[in-house]
């Protein structure tokens, strides 16, 4: 039986419907959420899916997409579906016609550069190679922030001493330069890793150097956490009954941890993001024919040994500006969502 | 504080010798040949070969390359650039890499420095406006565009100047760099009778210095404006609330005085030492700016010696990240003693960590 009042009272809310509760009311946060949503279909299952409707591959060429001055076109563009240009004369004004029979093919965002390649897959593509990156690499920061983190403010003293000093030393480190010092002397092993044909090459290794290199902001976070949690009456409770450290850790100093490293961890995929970008960029990333967002954006602007001369003739500032917004529109969306998922999982805030 | 800073110089030269040890350890791990820069290993024999490393220092057993390196540091040899090092009638000669990392740590001093003065010109101004007029339609854009600053790259931003600004519109000049002092005639001459295709003619003069590098400033600025103006309006309406700004309001003192001298002079004290903490992120952001402008800084030097055709210029990437680290750590030690003499009560240890993501 069921008393009358209890049917009265208001359930008691757990901490996960109070803080989706209070991230509802962040318009913002939720649009970019959607966004979110929708960019990782996009990226997942949505670009082999575009593939299969428009018929063909990232690494498709297509020389009739750029014209003779050797300038690729624009979005919205429908070129020959042929990998090879018909007649071999160089000196030709315009391209000559095809083969009969050969069908047309849409190039959404237009050519990629002199090759010819699909931008709008690319893109696609790209953006799934550069989330992995980000959110793998996230990922091993966080399982590394998490676990020395713990130890560290849970035990404290001489354990917690060695910890922080080495937390200190990673710190101090110039990341980028070592990112990319790393990166570009290690492109032999690790890059080949693909768990057959699941990830890409080089994805694996950037996750395992990005993650190595900024677990430190996860693990204060952590430690910080876990050393005002330690001396409370439910971890005293805990060790009262016989529980071992590494349960206490997990049941008890786990679910207080979690929040505030789960608004964290989507900050820091945003940041890796940035440095995938960046490192790539450089040259110490993810190697060509595989498109990532950090060599898309370096298409028109070549490489570092020989960055591509200037021609108005031939460059298309499209290439440039979808890459751009792209990363902008990605970041800018993390930012607010982690901001967002912050402020919602922070009991303090009163909302 | 005398014991303060001695501590925190050895942390300093302990992290400095453990990142040169992992710089060292890395390096022996990598499957490219040195001799490389020497003789073309295809087709020289092994004889020439063991010869070329001997010429490079890289036939001993690594802990004595090391302990050799280390010596050599101390009396301040960085040692030879591999890449330039030639061989002729027993003389091995090549470009000093101190001298290499030195010139390259001007363009980025310059780069840097100026970015931040740039940054400072704009942020200050614009953050007390913000904070004299909280919640205004200018303090909301401007806290809607530091949002929006925090998520754009500063590759982004680089390459969308230099190809508009720079190279489209033609209204600066889209890469390059020209030393402060005029290159001298010889160099001029040197550059006209033997410089390859597309190396720029040199350039110098305070002038066309600064004229260069205005794209990198801006890029510079732009990325951290934001930020600065952010932390200048939240100090400024904090100092603002402060007692002895309404003494001197009451006391009749024109809005305009309040502000620069009572509370501007107050806020900007934390805004200075924050420059000095950001070195880091800094020289970060300044490799990314080097890069798409060219500008022959350390960034760039480092990478043009790993990227090596030929092989990896150790020396030169050792120096590079000693040279970087070295100015992070110092950077961080004058911020951290500005702010134990500025703000006592500012614990030793743990200055806040800023929660958003700002690490490039």
């Amino acid at each position: 039986m069921v008393s009358e009042e209890q049917l009265d009272a208001p359930r008691p809310r757990g901490q996960w419907a109070l803080a989706w509760r209070r991230f509802k009311r962040d318009r913002v946060a939720v649009g970019c959420g959607v966004f979110l949503l929708v960019l990782v279909f996009a990226v997942g299952p949505g670009a082999p899916l575009y593939e299969k409707v428009v018929g063909h591959g990232p690494n498709d060429f297509f020389p009739y997409a750029v014209s003779v001055g050797m300038r690729p076109v624009g979005p919205l563009a429908v070129t020959w579906d042929t990998p090879v240009m018909a007649g071999d004369d160089p000196y030709a004004f315009k391209h000559p016609r095809p083969p009969k029979g050969t069908g047309k093919t849409l190039l959404l965002l237009g050519a990629d550069s002199a090759l010819g390649r699909d931008e709008f897959l690319r893109v696609l593509y790209g953006g799934r190679v550069s989330l992995e990156i980000a959110a793998g690499a996230a990922f091993v920061a966080i399982l590394i922030g998490m676990a020395l983190g713990a130890i560290a403010g849970y035990y404290g003293g001489w354990i917690d001493a060695i910890i922080s000093r080495f937390t200190d030393l990673v710190m101090a480190f110039p990341l980028l330069l070592f990112l990319v010092m790393i990166g570009s002397l290690f492109s032999y092993g690790l890059t080949n890793w693909t768990f057959h044909g699941l990830i890409n090459q080089g994805v694996f290794q950037l996750v395992l150097i990005i993650g190595a290199f900024t677990w430190f902001y996860p693990a204060r976070i952590v430690r910080g956490q876990v050393m005002s949690l330690r001396n409370k009456e439910f971890v005293e409770a805990a060790q009262m009954v016989g529980a071992r450290d590494s349960r206490i850790m997990r049941t008890h100093l786990l679910p207080h941890v979690l929040p505030p490293l789960l608004a964290y961890g989507t900050l820091l995929v945003a940041t890796n993001i940035m440095i995938e970008v960046g490192v790539t960029f450089l040259g110490a990333g993810i190697k060509l024919p595989t498109a990532s967002w950090g060599s898309l954006l370096a298409q028109t602007w070549g490489s570092i040994l020989n960055p591509n001369p200037y021609n108005p003739a031939t460059t298309q500032p499209w290439l440039t500006l979808v890459p751009s917004i792209a990363i902008f529109l990605t970041v800018f969306s993390l930012n607010q969502f982690g901001e967002g998922l912050r402020e919602a999982t922070d009991p303090r805030s009163v909302r | 504080m005398a014991g303060y800073v001695l501590r925190r110089v050895g942390v300093a030269i302990v992290l400095l010798w453990i990142l040169s040890v992992v710089t060292f350890a890395v390096y022996l791990k990598v499957p490219a040949d040195p001799a490389g820069f020497i003789v073309d290993i295809r087709h020289a024999s092994p004889a020439q070969i063991a010869h070329a490393h001997h010429i490079l220092g890289t036939d001993r057993p690594a802990i004595v390359q090391y302990e050799k390196y280390v010596v050599r540091l101390l009396h301040g040899d960085f040692g030879l650039s591999w890449a330039t090092v030639s061989f002729f009638n027993g003389h091995v000669e090549g470009a000093a890499v101190g001298t290499i990392v030195w010139k390259a740590a001007l363009v980025t001093g310059s780069l840097v420095l100026g970015g931040f003065v740039l940054l400072l010109l704009v942020a200050v101004p614009l953050g007390t406006f913000a904070a004299t007029r909280p919640r205004s339609l200018f303090d909301r854009l401007s806290l809607g565009l530091s949002v929006a600053a925090i998520s754009t790259h500063p590759l982004v931003v680089g390459l969308l100047l230099q190809l508009f600004v720079g190279n489209k519109w033609k209204l600066l000049p889209a890469s390059g760099y020209c030393t402060v002092s005029s290159p001298s005639k010889a160099a001029i001459k040197n550059w006209r009778l033997f410089a390859p295709a597309g190396v720029q003619e040199p350039c110098g003069g305070v002038g066309e210095w600064a004229w260069h590098l205005v794209l990198p400033w801006l890029t510079f600025a732009l990325f951290f404006v934001a930020l600065y103006m952010r932390i200048v309006r939240t100090r400024m309406l904090e100092v603002l609330e402060e007692p002895w700004v309404r003494t001197a309001r009451a006391k009749g003192a024109s809005e305009l005085r309040v502000i620069r001298a009572h509370a501007l002079r107050n806020a900007i004290a934390p805004i200075v030492t924050m420059t000095a903490m950001d070195a880091g992120m800094a020289i970060g952001i300044a490799m990314y700016i080097e890069t798409v402008f060219g500008l022959p800084g350390l960034g760039r030097t480092m990478i043009r010696a790993l990227a090596g055709l030929q092989g990896y210029d150790l020396p030169v990437i050792l120096a590079v990240t000693l040279v970087a680290a070295a100015a992070i750590i110092l950077l961080n030690l004058v911020a951290d003693i500005v702010l134990l003499a500025i703000d006592p009560t500012v614990s030793r240890r743990g200055r806040g960590m800023p929660f958003l993501g700002r690490a490039s």
